[in-house]
């Protein structure tokens, strides 16, 4: 139970930053973002984004400013941070050696062994 | 740099609290409209499209909760959260909270009185550096250890090699004359190796060192004073240096101030001025008990040098205890009682001596035995006190675990309002000990001698407090909060009731009461004995009048008159007095009755019972002393003004002495003779026999007591000056003709307390009375909190039955079946309470039975009536929740359910 929750937390993290590494972007857009690039294969628990954002914050990945959204109201905008970007680059390539290999293990056959 | 962000996040959350609450507010609900409009413009209606994006996000409490975590909120934010629920919760019940308080309040409270008492009696140590290592040595027959005369002291400290050195100490009152006026002060003598074994630093100047101590030299003495006396008298100004003292009627030098902490060697007194024995010795010349090989009275201490063992120090005195004794002790000591079948023994000096200390340790440690048991009867209380409010609370509680509570959480809630209760019972409970401590002190304070006991609340105490606090919280907190917040939550909301779960707690606390139930029992069992044994101790008929009876001391120490002048100014004193309006009767006497004084005599009768030779106690009294004290003349005459110096010797015997000496005749012209190796008296003539009156205690039936007339006794006892008695109508009159009269004839001495004979009479009964009054209060307090418990535990039981109890009265039970079973329910907690409680009190009786006088600790009326009692407030506890169940309305009950 533990295990499943830690890597869906690491993934989405991982979403969030991407989605904010092409440009600011308020909570509900990020989640339109991330939906909008997996082409809705992705289902995201709407409340469970806001603690991610909260942690990313935290800890200096992404920084927060308040502006004005599309149709005129106040909305918390997030980007991200340099230290971010270093984050985003060293975790992406780690979840991309990761797959290569897991893709790897699950491709191989009987007779490869 | 990303610590740099982590700590301004947790700033801005800390510090910004409310802004971030309203900006996360914002924030959530505008995501939630956004998703709301993006439905809306999908063809869904407003309304509609609300309520689905609400549920699409999730529970938004819970995103909250989990949001304040993420940003390092959760620590100090949450515990101040709970905190400040918790105020909340005990504010929002302050009938609760006020009685949780208080029984916490009274079982720290009385704990800590108790214990800080037996801490400055018994436990502290003396403030000196190591004072592990020093030791007292005594001398006395086995078991009856006592001071040692100051030959014993200088041969034995000219042998010993097992100490770095040894010092005496007395302890004595004396007189300071300050701008012509003279007023007792708390004094002592020590020898000059006293302060540099103690090793104490000065507070100011030097302390007293060998030279000081040397015998003749210039008549110039130093001396060195307490703190607080140094803060009374001279502001605390290092000018008191090189100031003059007149004590005792002799000048001393102040060379030095005692620290702050040094109040003697002696617990209970603390000395304003210590000077060197060499003051005494030249102060009283010839007549200085310094070198009387026949006088015991220093307190020999010394200090083991660093690696001797206390066995090896023992050994060592045991090697040169034959020696010391043959050289110090007087060629006739065999004949001497307080001299004869002595040994020299060594006993810890860790803590200083403490006369006060030996008389009240078993008092003191049968409180704290009391106490101990008062504190788990109020943990028992509090534990089920908070488990009847954990069932009203269970559903805050259910809802809270509902909206995203963990259970951590929930439980952490729980021990922090038990630890603001704990934390406040514990302070309410110091402040409380501060009062019940001076109240203690107030027994054992005897009216003559003042009780200086240093009661300030140290770090045992401290620690002890807070060790209860926290049991408190654990038994009654802690325990209860993990078995309270295990439940299904889910099934508890659907059901809507909390049955299974209040049965089950209900079952702890019944377990609890008979638990309260015994221990009540037995606190109140054992008051009953002693306030019984205490009053049959105060209605003994002591032998002499009580009301109206004052006593006054007097220090004539340093008048010029001498001799026949000293009686002379006895006489003009006594008429003086005698004249005084109000004032019936007044006499002069040596020993006061119920004092801890005493004077010995062995005495044969000269005709009658032959040689055979009996041991007496002695009185030396006035003209007119028995009409004074009230006690009867049985045969004969009483001394009067003809009872003089040059006079044919008399004296008066008591009834149990008469008695003894002449069983046969009238003792009446009859003689008897000293038969002390120095005959202190003459053959004396028995001019009266008087009724037996009470010596030393109230307890002792009255020894054989010879008296002598005063003016007579005086010859032989040249340095002693007798107090003064009178009776009159009210104790004001006699205090005023005193002051007069000390004016008139003596008026450079001090006015020293005066006491009541019904003060004396209650001082000499300090413990028995200490023990009554403190056990009773206990004993009470121990029947409120029980009926206070199961008044609680019956009102809870009776509103959970109410639905059933309305169902058997719509059935046809009348008022009475229903109030019976309710009772019967009660009756259990007794049916076992009671018995437990017997047999604790049975197996506490063997330790007090020898604190008690005259009642058998297993007196069946007392305990019948301890047990009725205990019935009587139960049944009184279970009765008014049980008449409130036999009013319940069967419609309202069965409706409700």
């Amino acid at each position: 139970m533990d295990k499943q929750l830690d890597l869906l937390q690491g993934t989405l993290d991982m979403l969030i930053l991407k989605a904010v590494s092409l440009g600011p972007l308020h909570g509900y857009g990020i989640l339109l973002r991330i939906q909008q690039i997996s082409k809705d294969r992705l289902e995201i628990q709407q409340g469970s984004l806001y603690p991610a954002l909260y942690r990313l914050e935290h800890q200096g990945w992404i920084a927060s400013e308040w502006g004005e959204s599309e149709n005129k109201r106040r909305a918390k905008y997030y980007r991200l941070t340099a230290a971010g970007k270093r984050r985003f680059q060293t975790e992406a390539e780690k979840w991309n050696r990761m797959t290569e290999v897991i893709a790897a293990i699950l491709g191989t056959k009987p007779e490869e062994v | 740099m990303r610590l740099w962000s982590r700590l301004r996040s947790w700033l801005r959350v800390t510090l910004g609290r409310s802004r971030m609450e309203s900006e996360m507010d914002a924030e959530l609900r505008f995501h939630v409209e956004a998703y709301a409009q993006d439905l809306v413009r999908g063809g869904v209606q407003r309304d509609e499209a609300m309520r689905r994006a609400r549920i699409a996000f999730g529970g938004i409490e819970r995103v909250k909760e989990e949001g304040r975590e993420a940003r390092g909120a959760s620590l100090v934010e949450s515990l101040v959260q709970d905190f400040r629920y918790g105020l909340r919760m005990l504010g929002k019940t302050p009938g609760f909270t006020l009685i949780a308080v208080t029984i916490l309040a009274l079982g720290v409270g009385s704990n800590t009185a108790v214990f800080s008492l037996i801490d400055a009696l018994l436990l502290r140590s003396l403030a000196v550096p190591e004072p592990q290592e020093l030791v007292h040595i005594s001398y006395g027959p086995p078991g009856q250890p006592g001071p040692l005369s100051g030959p014993m002291f200088d041969r034995l400290r000219e042998r010993q090699s097992s100490f770095t050195d040894l010092f005496a100490w007395t302890n004595a009152p004396m007189v300071l004359t300050e701008n012509g006026v003279a007023r007792p002060i708390q004094a002592a003598y020590a020898t000059g190796s006293a302060f540099p074994t103690l090793k104490l630093t000065p507070r100011l100047g030097r302390l007293l060192e060998w030279q000081d101590d040397e015998a003749g030299g210039a008549n110039r003495f130093n001396a060195v004073i307490s703190e607080a006396f140094w803060v009374e008298h001279f502001r605390a100004e290092a000018g008191a240096l090189g100031q003059t003292l007149i004590v005792n009627g002799a000048a001393a030098t102040i060379v030095g101030v005692m620290p702050r902490s040094f109040n003697g060697i002696t617990v209970d007194y603390a000395p304003q001025v210590v000077l060197p024995f060499a003051f005494e010795t030249a102060l009283h010349g010839k007549s200085s008990g310094r070198f009387e090989p026949a006088q015991r009275w220093l307190f020999a201490m010394g200090r083991r040098k660093p690696g001797v063992s206390n066995t090896r120090a023992q050994a060592n005195l045991a090697a040169i205890a034959g020696d010391v004794l043959k050289e110090a002790l007087p060629a006739h000591y065999q004949s001497v009682d307080y001299l004869r079948d002595g040994g020299l023994s060594l006993a810890p000096g860790r803590t200083g001596n403490s006369p006060l200390g030996e008389v009240y340790s078993r008092p003191l440690w049968t409180l704290q035995a009391l106490v101990g048991l008062l504190m788990i009867l109020c943990c028992a209380n509090l534990a089920s006190l908070l488990l009847s409010r954990s069932l009203s609370r269970q559903h805050e509680l259910v809802v809270r675990s509902a909206l995203g509570a963990g259970r951590m959480r929930l439980i952490r809630q729980l021990v922090i309002e038990s630890t603001m209760l704990a934390v406040a019972g514990a302070g309410a409970g110091i402040v409380l000990s501060q009062w019940m401590s001076s109240l203690l002190v107030g027994y054992i304070e005897q009216s003559d001698f003042p009780v200086f006991l240093d009661l300030r609340p140290n770090a045992a105490v401290f620690l002890w407090t807070i060790g209860l606090a926290v049991l408190t919280v654990v038994l009654a907190g802690a325990l209860p909060a993990l078995h309270m917040t295990r439940f299904d939550t889910e099934a508890m909301l659907r059901s809507g009731k909390q049955r299974g779960l209040s049965r089950r707690k209900n079952r702890l606390a019944a377990c609890l009461l008979p638990l309260q139930v015994a221990l009540s029992l037995l606190l109140v069992s054992v008051a009953l004995l002693f306030a019984v044994s205490t009053g049959r101790l105060l209605r003994v008929a002591p032998g002499f009048q009580v009301k109206g009876v004052t006593l006054f001391g007097v220090d004539f120490e340093h008048r010029p008159e001498k001799g026949e002048a000293r009686l002379e100014l006895y006489r003009k004193m006594l008429d003086a007095i005698r004249q005084s309006p109000g004032v019936e009767a007044a006499s002069v006497l040596a020993i006061r009755p119920l004092s801890e004084a005493g004077i010995d005599q062995s005495a044969a009768a000269v005709e009658g019972n032959g040689p055979e030779e009996k041991h007496l106690f002695q009185n030396v009294v006035g003209a007119n002393y028995f009409a004074t004290a009230g006690t009867k003349v049985l045969v004969g005459r009483e001394f009067s003004q003809v009872d003089r110096s040059g006079g044919t010797p008399v004296c008066i015997l008591n009834q149990a002495a008469a008695k003894f000496f002449f069983p046969r005749q009238i003792a009446l012209g009859m003689h008897v003779r000293s038969t002390m190796p120095i005959a202190t008296l003459p053959n004396c003539e028995i001019v009266g026999v008087v009724a037996d009156a009470k010596y030393n205690s109230l307890r002792q039936p009255a020894p054989p007591t010879i008296y002598h007339p005063y003016e007579q006794a005086s010859l032989i006892f040249p340095d002693f000056d007798p107090g003064f008695i009178t009776r009159s109508r009210g104790t004001s009159a006699a205090v005023a003709a005193f002051k007069d009269a000390l004016h008139r004839f003596a008026p450079d001495t001090p006015l020293l307390p005066v006491v009541t004979m019904q003060r004396q009479l209650e001082d000499s009964v300090g413990r028995e009375r200490l023990l009554a009054v403190t056990s009773l209060f206990f004993g009470g307090v121990a029947l409120l909190l029980t009926s206070i418990g199961l008044y609680g535990l019956e009102t809870q039981r009776v509103t959970q039955r109410t639905a059933e109890i309305g169902l058997r009265v719509a059935l046809g039970a009348q008022r009475h079946d229903v109030l019976r079973s309710i009772l019967r329910e009660a009756a259990l907690f007794f049916v076992v309470g009671v018995p437990m409680g017997l047999a604790l009190t049975a197996v506490a009786s063997r330790f007090v039975g020898s604190l008690l006088y005259e009642i058998s600790p297993l007196d069946p009326a007392l305990h019948a009536v301890a047990v009725l009692a205990m019935l009587a407030v139960g049944f009184l506890a279970a009765y008014l929740p049980a008449r409130r169940a036999t009013r319940v309305d069967p419609m309202v009950a069965l409706r409700y359910e």
